[in-house]
């Protein structure tokens, strides 16, 4: 068999795919920032605002609690140290997921790895441009949350300017440390469980939660009257296995307070010890991708096999027999929504584990023995829980009902056809969302009303709150997903990571917000009356307990109902004049 | 050029490829044909360097596909090909040329050549994103020339061209052929390969049914007329449609699909 040699002025060198990438990079990055200034300034400047909102907000939030701790004078050291430790490791887990998942999608399923593949460049050259793009992507929100922290802490205990510079460079070495491990689990994975990855994932995940779950568990059981000195003891003991030497996390704490104490050769001792174990990790990484990716990629490609679905059609009947009241062409949408939403395991398992836990605090509420606390507290309790169940259910609509509209755009010729007006399209978004979200987050709220020994007045009355809370959820995410769609992605998380995705979300927590907080104070001036009475606090006797609350009520219904209403009249008017 | 020799690729216990053997030589144009999920687009994938085979080997001159210096022989235009949305027509082909290590001069004068050749002008410096499939097939069929490969993979190579765009790629693939570049081009119609292709390959559930000009292969099916026939028959598509009537049995006969069906056999389908 004869070779055919490759002409010099045509191979390429590893020097030259660098700069390629370099390049291209640079390109990207340049038109994307040209096209966000040169587009709408209002959804820049809404970005900018909320950013800066959202910042702020945890700045102060760091502020208050680093000045609260201040008053344990000495031993105010040793918490911020276990609070960092608690922090980075927190973070290296979620990372090592998240750039884990992220490289796993960019390197084996996304269409750029296959052109990537077939250009000269070699493999570890590939993985090191998808590898710093993934790490990019999983850790902007790490640098949100992490920068109010350190300049909240900064100003605390007045520091040198310069520890804000060594801090960006400990959290470029940290972020490469779970972002290296986890791309490595990402190649090992597709190499040797092409078929499994989800089942791998869930096993890591149903780990990490069992994990966290125990510490909490843990936590909240922590001896003493809360905030006492022996409590503090008790509860650093409990975490004190985030205190252990051989852990990246502690090494970023431990650097950060003894460069804020303006000990530099400590200090820069753990920043050395950090890039290290990054670079070295970073090599092993590039190593796996040089010998393994193409042989993975080659096996995640050629062990995909078609899932074969047939029954459950016994569901769809009795569906039809249980909403028979709605028209037929919506019953025909919403199962349509519900298949997928049974056939995505990323829907339902995200819904299960959010849901799933709550339950499992809710059952645990008694063994906390939070329901023979003061009716003050429990009714505290019960309006946290609501708040809490409510925002879990506008990431859950933000995440899975948003995107709907936009991924049934890009096919809107199946629908566009059908003998149905395109409201129907919208209200049986509506009706779907509505009523998975009914289900679970109203036997929830039961449940946590029942542990925590609440009246059946109160128990109803947050049922109506859980009611007044799905329909507005649901209609501001249908209707701005019909007003904001991106028709151009099929990424049901980039969507909801877009501009319209972000806006949903805030005009979510702004609308719990509203419904959560006039409920709620009415009941807790009542209660804090009934347990501090004659105390001189603001309180509310039985009559203007009802005639506010009654109040309340109103204004909650108006708020649910324009809540509801006009974001699906908006999306309806959107959805009505959009060309496909 | 590309040598195939006893090929075989298993997804599971499913073979999509059995022993295959293929070879294209420089300047053939090699039409590869066969109907849904016969094996064409792994054979192609394998080629690429994309898929790696259950058993057997695929060389690009004379290099195990998949190396870099195959991969750098090699240019790859697939079904559904990939463009960086947020990059203009230009910036994309000037990335290619930089990853195939061309001097700067001679890659800006051909990629000229190239945005006139497919009559680009008017919008090669607008970004991806704002492209008709038209327009990136275009810019993706520049980017494959561009560095001057010695072996063309195409996928499918005419979906949603117009047709002068098909013109262009059609003129182009032979001009490139008679360079001397092998050219693999994998495509479901027929009338394009007889068109175009100098041999034509069958294959279906995974193995070469038939190989040869198409004079060859009339010769061998003792048939005359359009390719299709000899297709359908070598690959059982001539066998009845349920629910479809044919030519005299009624309205679905009447508007000439059915005819076609039995002009490949001969015999009138129930």
């Amino acid at each position: 068999m004869s070779t055919i040699p490759l002409p010099p002025s045509s191979t390429t060198t590893a020097g030259q795919t660098a700069r390629a990438f370099r390049g291209l990079r640079l390109r990207l990055a340049h038109n994307v920032i040209q096209g966000v200034l040169s587009g709408s300034r209002l959804r820049l400047s809404m970005v900018v605002i909320c950013t800066t909102i959202f910042w702020a907000g945890l700045f102060f939030l760091f502020f208050g609690g680093f000045q609260f701790l201040e008053m344990y004078g000495a031993l105010s050291g040793d918490f911020v140290e276990y609070i960092f430790s608690l922090f980075f490791l927190s973070l290296l887990v979620m990372l090592f997921f998240s750039t884990g998942i992220i490289l796993y999608s960019g390197l084996f399923q996304r269409k750029e790895a296959a052109f990537l593949m077939t250009m000269p460049a070699a493999a570890d050259r590939v993985f090191a441009y998808k590898f710093f793009e993934s790490i990019a992507i999983s850790s902007w929100a790490f640098i949100l949350l992490g920068s109010p922290l350190m300049a909240a802490y900064g100003i605390s205990v007045a520091v040198h300017w310069s520890f804000y510079v060594v801090f960006l460079a400990f959290l470029f070495a940290f972020v490469l440390i779970p972002g290296s491990v986890g791309a490595v689990a990402a190649v090992l994975v597709a190499r040797f469980f092409p078929r499994r990855q989800k089942t791998v994932l869930a096993m890591l995940g149903g780990l990490v939660i069992l994990g966290a779950i125990s510490l909490v568990s843990q936590l909240l059981r922590t001896p003493g009257d809360t905030f006492s000195s022996d409590w503090l003891d008790s509860l650093l003991g409990r975490i004190s296995f985030c205190q252990n030497a051989l852990l990246p996390s502690r090494w970023m704490s431990k650097g950060l307070v003894e460069t804020a104490k303006g000990n530099w050769p400590q200090g820069m001792f753990y920043l050395a010890v950090i890039a290290g174990h990054a670079g070295v990790l970073y090599l092993l990484a590039a190593v796996v991708a040089r010998d393994l990716y193409r042989t993975a990629y080659s096996r995640v490609q050629g062990e995909r096999t078609t899932k074969r679905r047939v029954g459950g059609y016994g569901l769809d009947n009795l569906f039809h027999k249980v909403f028979g009241f709605l028209a037929r062409p919506i019953r025909l949408l919403i199962l349509k929504d519900l298949r997928t939403f049974r056939r995505d395991p990323a829907q339902w398992s995200q819904f299960l584990i959010f849901f799933g836990l709550l339950a499992l605090y809710f059952v645990s509420i008694r063994r906390i023995g939070y329901d023979t606390q003061k009716p003050y507290w429990r009714n505290l309790i019960s309006f946290l829980n609501i708040g809490v169940t409510a925002l879990i259910l506008s990431t859950f609509t933000s995440r899975f009902i948003f995107p709907l509209m936009s991924l049934e755009g890009r096919n809107f010729w199946v629908l566009g056809l059908l003998p149905l007006s395109r409201s129907s399209i919208l209200w049986g978004k509506f009706v779907f969302s509505t009523g998975i979200s009914l289900v679970s987050t109203e036997v929830l709220i039961v449940l946590g009303d029942l542990m925590l020994r609440m009246p059946p007045t109160m128990i109803l009355l947050h049922m109506g709150m859980v009611l007044i809370l799905c329909l507005g959820l649901s209609g501001i995410s249908v209707g701005l997903g019909a007003r904001l769609p991106n028709l151009k992605e099929d990424d049901p998380s980039r969507i909801a990571a877009g501009f319209g995705g972000t806006l949903n979300l805030l005009v979510s927590l702004v609308f719990i917000f509203l419904i959560v907080s006039s409920l709620a104070l009415p009941c807790h001036l009542y209660f804090l009356g009934q347990d501090e009475f004659g105390s001189g606090s603001f309180t509310l006797n039985e009559s203007q307990f009802h005639f506010w609350l009654g109040v309340a009520i109103a204004g909650s219904l108006v708020v649910g109902a324009v809540g509801t209403l006009l974001p699906l009249r908006i999306g309806i008017k959107a959805f009505r004049r959009m060309e496909f | 050029m590309i040598e195939i020799c006893g090929v075989t690729k298993a997804f599971g216990n499913k073979k999509a490829v059995d022993h295959l053997d293929l070879h294209v030589r420089a300047g053939e144009l090699f039409g590869f044909l066969g109907p849904n999920g016969a094996g064409k687009t792994t054979t192609i994938k394998m080629v690429c360097g994309l898929l790696k085979p259950t058993s057997g080997t695929v060389t690009i001159g004379g290099h195990v596909a998949g190396t870099r210096e195959a991969r750098q022989l090699l240019a790859y235009v697939p079904d559904q090909p990939y463009l960086y949305e947020k990059l203009t027509g230009r910036e994309f082909l000037r990335f290619v040329v930089e990853m195939y290590g061309l001097e700067t001069k001679r890659a800006s004068k051909r990629i000229d050549e190239l945005i006139d050749t497919f009559e680009m002008r008017d919008y090669i410096d607008d970004l991806c994103e704002s492209y008709s499939h038209g327009m990136k097939q275009r810019v993706v069929f520049a980017s494959a020339l561009v560095h001057d490969p010695k072996v063309l993979i195409v996928d499918e190579p005419l979906v949603g061209l117009d047709p002068r765009s098909a013109r262009i790629v059609k003129d182009l693939f032979i001009a490139q052929a008679r360079s001397g570049v092998a050219v693999l081009m994998s495509t479901h119609l027929l009338a394009i390969a007889e068109e175009l292709a100098d041999t034509i390959g069958i294959i279906d559930k995974g193995t070469m049914l038939v190989r040869g000009t198409v004079a060859e292969l009339r010769d061998r099916a003792q048939m005359q007329g359009p390719l299709e026939g000899l297709f359908l028959k070598l690959t059982g598509g001539d066998r009845p449609i349920s629910g479809v009537g044919m030519v005299g049995e009624g309205p679905a006969g009447s508007n000439g699909h059915a005819s076609t069906i039995q002009v490949g056999e001969g015999e009138s389908a129930r």
